[in-house]
């Protein structure tokens, strides 16, 4: 077909892309905007219900859970696309590198990834972030470093197809180098593939950044993040607070949905483009 | 097939051995190391030198891995400073608590994808197919805890059919079957969630491909019923991947049952992981590493064997 049809954008990756865009709208700058302090504590104004005053109730210290969303999505988006970007970064260069040049380099750096696989992801994680404990930066990083396998098993896939293409020749013949061939040429051809991975990256960072406040070494608290005010909103509801719950949950739950949505819909796009060019 | 069996079981050992030096090194490059966790916090710097010096730890790296590698091929896991006790008896009390519940968490997924997962391909791009993609991918989307807790409120708090957790001590053959069932029922339910989400979508996505095929079409022509086409002949098809899909889950098993066995006080391998973490106990992290490096491994070798069995247009020689 000459003329490129359309793609429809389907309704639901639409609701989702929206979503996402209002909930990175709204922490980037609802706590600006919103009259509550986030750290504002008022003891006498404990586990209150949502009410006009407090549209989601308080916590323990009488912290407004609105304003608290409102901080500690800021961080847990951020730790999701940090970490998502780590990752891409690591396994696209990696898996460029082992795909173009191939052989026995190509060889030793899968076996590598092989080695890594073999160990549970949550248990490199639990124990990388056990002992760099304590910063946004590192866990950033942590959460990053434990997931470029998947990524570099997938560029690897692409290189290895897109280098035998004769746009690589004509590059070579031009006299560009191995670098030039991989950076300008293979990975912008591999475009498609890494915004889908860094898609589904996002969701599963926000949810390892969610396990590791549960497990006790994610976010540290008095900073807010989705991952522990929901672990936090477990002890809460003994204390009868159980709207506590729902908000961070319903936050993590919708937003990681949306990202897993969005890239389900880009790959499915793709495969759609491939077959039917 | 016993060629190639013997060669992916010797081409497992050099993973094997790249787990155990990645484990060491990770553990060497940490900031405080066992001395400090040993010592306590209050430790003057000769007591942690001379605790440092006791456990060998002053030697140079490679002298420390050659003597911990050498006694693994003995059989011997280390020694935990922190718990006092071998590394290979802690693991062994808690390593069939987390096989039973990794094994039912297993079979309850199987049971669940892969119905769901031909259903939902029979019945593409209906109200049915489009209800179920969106709760299997929230389900996909949920934090494993948050569901943990929501069937510990509904179930054991308020339905009151299960216990809330806490097989109380590790020595699980002081309780009888039904008791060890009741305690296993919500941990293997919520072990499983992820892997059902995800199999049920694979499972869809492949049958429908098979669907597409031209043997599909002919098994239909010749007026077979709807079940047998779809058990018979795409199932089977459809199938043939998702063994490899199985084998590469295992891991994923094993991290989950750190959160699963966190909610449910449950005593297996992922509670020693964390506790071993928290406490920077190094040698258990390291054994525990390494046996599920070996278990992992396993694993991927028995479903790629599957793989060879099952279609008969593998050929390995």
């Amino acid at each position: 077909m000459l003329v490129r049809r359309r793609m429809r954008l389907p309704w639901i990756a639409a609701t989702c892309m929206a979503w996402v865009a209002l909930a990175v709208l709204a922490c980037a700058a609802g706590p600006a905007l919103f009259h509550i302090s986030a750290a504002a504590t008022n003891v006498a104004d404990a586990y209150a219900a949502p009410s006009a005053a407090h549209w989601l109730g308080t916590d323990a210290l009488g912290r407004d859970e609105l304003a608290r969303l409102l901080v500690g999505g800021r961080i847990t988006l951020s730790v999701g696309a940090v970490a998502a970007l780590v990752a891409m970064v690591i396994g696209t260069v990696y898996g460029a590198t082992a795909g173009y040049y191939g052989g026995w380099l190509d060889t030793l750096l899968m076996r590598v990834v092989d080695v890594f696989l073999s160990v549970p992801t949550l248990f490199l994680l639990l124990f990388l972030a056990a002992m760099f404990h304590g910063n946004l930066v590192t866990l950033m990083i942590v959460i990053g470093a434990t997931s470029w396998l998947g990524p570099a098993r997938l560029v690897r896939g692409e290189v290895l197809t897109l280098k035998e293409r004769l746009y690589v020749e004509a590059a070579r013949s031009l006299g560009a180098g191995d670098g030039r061939i991989i950076f300008r040429h293979l990975v912008p051809n591999a475009a498609g593939t890494i915004i889908t991975t860094t898609t589904f990256m996002v969701a599963s960072a926000m949810l390892a950044e969610t396990a590791l406040s549960y497990l006790g070494i994610g976010v540290r608290a008095p900073m807010p993040s989705w991952g522990n005010l929901l672990s936090g909103a477990q002890s809460d509801i003994f204390a009868g607070a159980y709207w506590l719950i729902l908000p961070p949950g319903l936050a993590i739950l919708t937003t990681v949905c949306s990202f897993n949505f969005i890239g389900d819909w880009l790959r499915e796009r793709q495969e759609r483009a491939l077959a039917d060019p | 097939m016993s060629t190639f069996i013997a060669r992916r079981l010797l081409w497992s050992i050099p993973t094997l051995l790249g787990v155990t030096m990645l484990t060491f090194l990770l553990i060497h490059i940490a900031p405080g190391g066992p001395a400090l966790a040993l010592a306590g916090q209050r430790a003057t710097p000769a007591q942690i030198a001379a605790v440092t010096h006791a456990l060998g730890l002053d030697r140079p790296l490679y002298v420390q891995y050659a003597r911990w590698l050498g006694a693994l091929l003995h059989g011997n896991l280390g020694f935990s400073y922190v718990q006092q006790s071998p590394v290979a008896l802690l693991v062994a009390q808690r390593l069939p608590q987390t096989l039973l519940l990794m094994g039912s968490a297993l079979l309850a997924s199987v049971l669940l994808a892969v119905p769901l997962g031909v259903y939902q391909a029979y019945r593409r791009n209906t109200a049915f197919d489009r209800v179920a993609s969106v709760f299997v991918f929230l389900s996909w989307s949920m934090p494993t805890f948050w569901f943990g807790t929501i069937l510990i409120a509904i179930f054991a708090v308020t339905l009151r059919w299960f216990p809330v957790g806490g097989l109380q001590t590790i020595d699980t053959t002081a309780f009888d079957w039904p008791t060890r069932i009741a305690h296993l029922v919500m941990p293997a339910a919520t072990l499983a969630i992820v892997s059902v989400a995800g199999w049920s979508r694979y499972i869809r996505g492949s049958m429908i491909e098979q669907l597409r095929e031209d043997y599909t079409r002919t098994a239909v022509a010749k007026g077979l019923s709807t079940r047998r086409v779809l058990f018979r002949h795409t199932l089977r098809n459809a199938l043939i991947p998702f063994i490899t899909l199985l084998g590469a889950t295992v891991p994923a098993l094993f991290g989950g049952a750190i959160i699963t066995e966190q909610i449910f006080a449950y005593p297996g391998m992922g509670q020693l992981f964390w506790q071993s973490a928290i406490d920077r106990d190094y040698p258990t992290l390291l054994g525990m590493t390494v046996l599920t490096g070996a278990l992992v491994v396993l694993g991927n070798l028995f479903a790629d064997v599957m793989y060879a069995v099952v279609d008969p247009r593998v050929r390995y020689d």
